[in-house]
């Protein structure tokens, strides 16, 4: 019987540590700060914003795959809707580096802020003479 | 309507013309298909444009071939029946000219225009572009905002001004990328491309 209890505890200390030693392994990654991107697609400053010399900014946020792919994509914040577009195409069109093996996604959302933004060009002035 | 680098070349009746030259071949299906009718001796209408040389010139303008549309406008204002026709052509021309590259050619078929139908806001439409490219921006903007001011809101008269602005005030597009979460956080991590 004494036998028998020794047993049973034996068992359920290597169950508690090997859990334990399992927690350790494992590490929360943040998405929203420890993704790392691997290929970031600079989106089209739209034709018609340029024309009529529109600026603006554009929040998009999203959840990153295991595999390092976005997705769940979503205006978060904007100032016009002419930038929304090519903003989320920026993003679908992205990638980040894919998680190792025991990394976990901590499941907060990942977001990204496009500035477009139109800047003088600075004439070149015939030489004085 | 036609466009070509944001000139824009009115096409007389050309829808209708367009309709015309439907109902032209409807009725050409019509007799190929009914001999018996036309046996019947009854009269037979031919649907199509009036001045055909002015349809043609403008979609050879559309087509962006300005020569050719050039030639048969030419053409189509020997022709011209009436003040109308007259007008569109002359606009064409301007239109035409200015595509290839005689401004102040263009010019003088804008002010043609002009001087007889000052509410036509395509023309003043055409002659922002043919003063754009004569170097007379400051006449180009009073152009555009006269056009603007019979045509609130016109696209067309947006994208002339566009090309005015990037003669004038030329720009470059700069995006900025920011990875941080919140937009009024600080930091440095931002990636930018000029």
């Amino acid at each position: 019987m004494m036998l028998r209890s020794a047993s049973r505890f034996a068992i359920a200390a290597v169950l508690a540590a090997s859990a334990a030693a399992a927690t350790d392994d494992v590490e929360q990654v943040d998405s929203s700060t420890d993704r790392v991107p691997l290929h970031t697609m600079i989106p089209d400053y739209p034709q018609v914003a340029r024309r009529d010399r529109i600026e603006g900014e554009v929040q998009v946020c999203f959840d990153i795959t295991r595999d390092g792919l976005p997705q769940r994509i979503a205006v978060r914040k904007s100032t016009n809707r002419l930038f929304e577009k090519p903003a989320r195409k920026a993003v679908r069109d992205s990638t980040w580096v894919p998680l190792k093996k025991g990394e976990v996604d901590a499941g907060i959302k990942a977001c990204r802020t496009f500035r477009f933004s139109l800047v003088p060009v600075q004439k070149d002035e015939p030489d004085g003479q | 309507m036609a466009k070509n680098n944001g000139v824009f070349c009115h096409e007389p009746d050309v829808i209708g013309a367009r309709i015309n030259v439907r109902y032209f071949l409807a009725l050409g299906a019509l007799l190929l298909s009914g001999p018996q009718l036309a046996a019947q001796d009854t009269p037979k209408t031919v649907v199509g444009p009036r001045n055909v040389y002015l349809a043609d010139g403008a979609d050879a303008l559309f087509a962006g071939d300005a020569e050719e549309g050039v030639r048969l406008t030419l053409k189509a204002l020997e022709f011209a029946h009436g003040s109308r026709e007259t007008k569109f052509a002359h606009a064409n021309l301007c239109a035409g000219y200015a595509m290839l590259d005689k401004p102040l050619t263009a010019l003088e078929h804008c002010n043609w225009v002009i001087e007889r139908d000052p509410n036509y806001w395509r023309a003043y439409n055409n002659r922002a572009i043919v003063y754009l490219k004569l170097g007379r921006y400051e006449e180009s903007e009073a152009d555009i905002a006269r056009g603007q001011a019979l045509r609130p809101g016109s696209d067309k008269l947006k994208t002339v001004k566009g090309m005015l602005l990037d003669e004038t005030d030329p720009v470059t597009e700069s995006i900025e990328i920011d990875e941080r979460r919140s937009v009024t956080d600080d930091g440095d991590d931002v990636e930018e491309r000029k």
